[in-house]
């Protein structure tokens, strides 16, 4: 009998497994169905279907597209899809531009630690450096642009409808940078060399090789960092709480942030209930789609 | 068939659990009867969550040391701003535990868990008449008070340096036509960015300033009607306000786009702006409060005055001891030793003139003639705080979308 056998068909696996299954029935199912439960019932106990989920989606907070395209408020739900629009791109190609261009750096590690720092700076932190750093008078970028002669982006870009979401947006990028160039430094390790020595002897130019070797070679790693900030930016709360509390005007509002305050300032814990159901499920069709295709490739 | 090793496993594991088991209940145990023991030797010790840090927390230290030497019971302190508690408390509510006897909370809030069976019922422990007329209200629900309203602060007005009036012969203004002046001329003064800096925080500097412009120009009653839902956001009394007087200032630039309120402090008393809206805790938060002066908006006869205000949650452990230090807070004696510390001003009628700083007797000053309002968004609070807060930001880039806003605060209005 092989040891593979063996192990499957091992009677008392479910001995093995009763902790770690008790604590997700306790700690995880139990919350996630009792949410879904609240999320069908009024603040009165009254069954309403689906009326708290007809409630929150018709209200400007969620989705404002009144006289659409327009500059920001948009609602939470176009907020969080303006996130993943631009906030993926751009930290999934500064990871892996860094990743490649890091490669085969000497000392290499030391700078990656330092973009790294941003992955493991706690979120409330990096929303107020993020505050900061948008803030007239002190803040960096706003000395860039003054010294470029832009007025109209040397002010304090949290203060703007126009400007308060991207300020996030792009002022985050640095947080989660790191995350994608440590994926794509692990992927990178896994291509032999003898591909890019093939490659060089048959005259590729660097451009050619990273588009025709690289880049297809890490499509694993891509699959994942998508799929991890897509998750990422579906729960983003942190940095909207601390540094523009989702305004002014619900500007830069997300839905992670309505729910807590339907939940904690309007003590509409149905409401709220709604908006976590309706993003768990956003995040489950993100995460499930990406796994049938890994699965498929 | 499992093999002998494996079945060793599991009897192992077995037992790991059993063994971890009975030694968390042993320890729990031990626990429960080293409280008790302590518990017999001395009174148990209180927690009070207040949202006090820094120097505000040194100001409030000695109020609870001063309740120690009187009673011997022992009070730890722990810093929870309200923001940080709402989300805490209805959990921990909900599972019948607190995490402190004596909460520091927004009016709104202790009025709404009061009668859902959260807070105790302190109509007994407190008399009414010894506040401030209406200090209570907020607190209150059918006659029954659930909580205590401790000391407060006055947002009087817009603060100036002296020495910056003096240095530029500038004058505070007695009509709404010298204070627009007084702004024309502010704004001529060389390395002036703004007349006037405005602070934001979450959006409560804001909301003061509003709330000022109010109370002024719409008097009290129309603060007290927006208060309570008399009156609407969008009538046209509430928007003459906003048209005539506030918005105008702000499409002319007189006020300066939202500034993180403390840093806004330091650019104001460094010259890059004149005036500043703040409350009367400004005194202690800039190094020479001799050098400050304030005053109202010209014809002002209402003026916003914040009290703190604090509840017993119903899952105290201590309820004799909370209830004692309660009474302490919310009497004379505790709240004399809190204004002593500067920054403060009592609702309780019995404490003396004589306990008062003199920069804060200068402040007292402002108040006498004036009709005592309550704070117009922490009184509401629940969802239409943060419409007002968001609002307000946005009108103050936008004044242009007044419209909007109004129609904003009116659907969330009470």
């Amino acid at each position: 009998m092989t040891r593979r056998k063996k192990i499957t068909s091992l009677k008392n696996f479910p001995l093995f497994f009763s902790p770690a299954i008790i604590l997700i029935v306790f700690f995880v199912a139990y919350p996630v169905l009792q949410t879904v439960y609240v999320s069908f019932f009024s603040p009165t106990e009254e069954f309403v279907g689906l009326g708290n989920y007809f409630d929150v989606l018709s209200r400007k907070e969620i989705l404002n597209v009144e006289g659409f395209p327009k500059w920001p408020p948009l609602g939470a739900l176009i907020h969080n899809l303006l996130w993943i629009l631009i906030h993926l791109p751009l930290s999934m190609f500064s990871g892996l531009v860094l990743a490649v261009i890091l490669r085969d750096v000497k000392g290499a590690s030391i700078v990656k630690s330092a973009i790294f720092l941003g992955m493991v700076t706690p979120l409330i932190v990096g929303g107020i450096i993020l505050r900061f750093t948008f803030e007239r008078g002190v803040g960096i970028v706003n000395a860039f642009f003054n010294v470029l002669g832009v007025e109209q982006l040397a002010r304090t870009w949290t203060a703007y409808p126009e400007t308060a979401l991207f300020a996030l947006i792009f002022g985050s990028v640095w947080l989660w940078t790191g995350f994608s160039m440590i994926i794509y430094s692990a992927g990178l390790a896994t291509i032999p060399k003898e591909y890019y020595e093939a490659a060089k002897i048959d005259g590729a130019t660097p451009f050619r090789t990273f588009f025709r070797i690289t880049f297809p070679l890490l499509k694993p790693m891509t699959i994942t960092v998508v799929t991890m900030t897509i998750l990422w930016e579906l729960k983003i709360f942190d940095i909207v709480f601390v540094a523009t509390r989702g305004g002014p005007g619900w500007a830069s509002t997300v839905l992670a942030y309505q729910m807590w305050l339907y939940a904690f300032r309007d003590l509409n814990f149905n409401n709220a209930a709604a908006v976590a159901t309706f993003l768990t499920f956003l995040t489950l069709f993100v995460t499930i789609g990406m796994i049938r295709y890994m699965v498929r490739r | 068939m499992a093999t002998a090793t494996e079945i060793g496993i599991a009897v192992l594991v077995l037992i790991g659990i059993i063994v971890s088991a009975s030694t968390l209940v042993l320890t729990l145990d031990l626990a429960a009867r080293v409280q008790r023991i302590e518990e017999t030797v001395a009174p148990p010790p209180l927690t009070v969550i207040g949202p006090w840090s820094g120097a505000e927390m040194e100001a409030f230290l000695p109020v609870l040391e001063t309740f120690t030497e009187e009673t011997d019971i022992e009070v730890k302190y722990r810093i929870y701003r309200a923001e940080d508690l709402s989300p805490l408390l209805p959990a921990q509510f909900a599972a019948r535990t607190t995490p402190g006897d004596v909460i520091f909370m927004w009016a709104w809030f202790i009025s709404e868990m009061g009668p859902d069976g959260h807070a105790l019922d302190v109509t007994d422990l407190i008399d009414e008449a010894d506040f401030t007329t209406g200090a209570l209200d907020p607190v209150k629900v059918d006659d029954t008070i659930y909580g205590g309203s401790y000391t407060g602060k006055v947002k009087p007005g817009f603060w100036y340096r002296k020495s910056f009036f003096n240095a530029h012969g500038l004058t505070p203004p007695t009509t709404w036509a010298e204070f627009t002046a007084l702004l024309d001329e502010i704004a001529d003064i060389d390395g002036i960015v703004n007349p006037i800096v405005s602070g934001d925080a979450v959006g409560w500097p804001l909301s003061d300033v509003t709330e000022h412009f109010i109370a002024t120009y719409g008097g009290p009653q129309m603060h007290r009607g927006l208060t309570d839902g008399a009156v609407a956001w969008n009538s046209s009394q509430v928007r003459a306000v906003f048209e005539d007087r506030l918005v105008p200032l702000l499409e002319a630039g007189h006020f300066s786009e939202p500034t993180e309120w403390t840093a806004a402090v330091d650019l104001w008393w460094a010259g890059d702006y004149g005036l500043y809206f703040m409350g009367s805790w400004i005194t202690g938060m800039v190094d020479d409060p001799t050098d400050l002066g304030v005053f109202s908006l010209p014809g002002a006869t209402g003026l916003v005055f914040a009290a703190d205000y604090f509840f017993i949650p119903a899952y105290t452990q201590h309820p004799d001891e909370a209830k004692q230090l309660f009474q302490f807070l919310a009497g004379a004696d505790g709240q004399e030793v809190q204004v002593g510390e500067g920054g403060h001003i009592a609702t309780n009628l019995d404490v003396s003139l004589d306990a008062y700083p003199a920069v804060d007797k200068g402040v007292a000053e402002i108040l006498v003639g004036k009709e005592v309002l309550l704070d117009l968004d922490d009184t509401i609070g629940g969802d239409f705080q943060e419409e007002f807060w968001t609002q307000l930001k946005l009108l103050w880039v936008r004044p242009g979308d007044l419209d909007s806003v109004l129609a904003a605060l009116d659907a969330k209005a009470p």
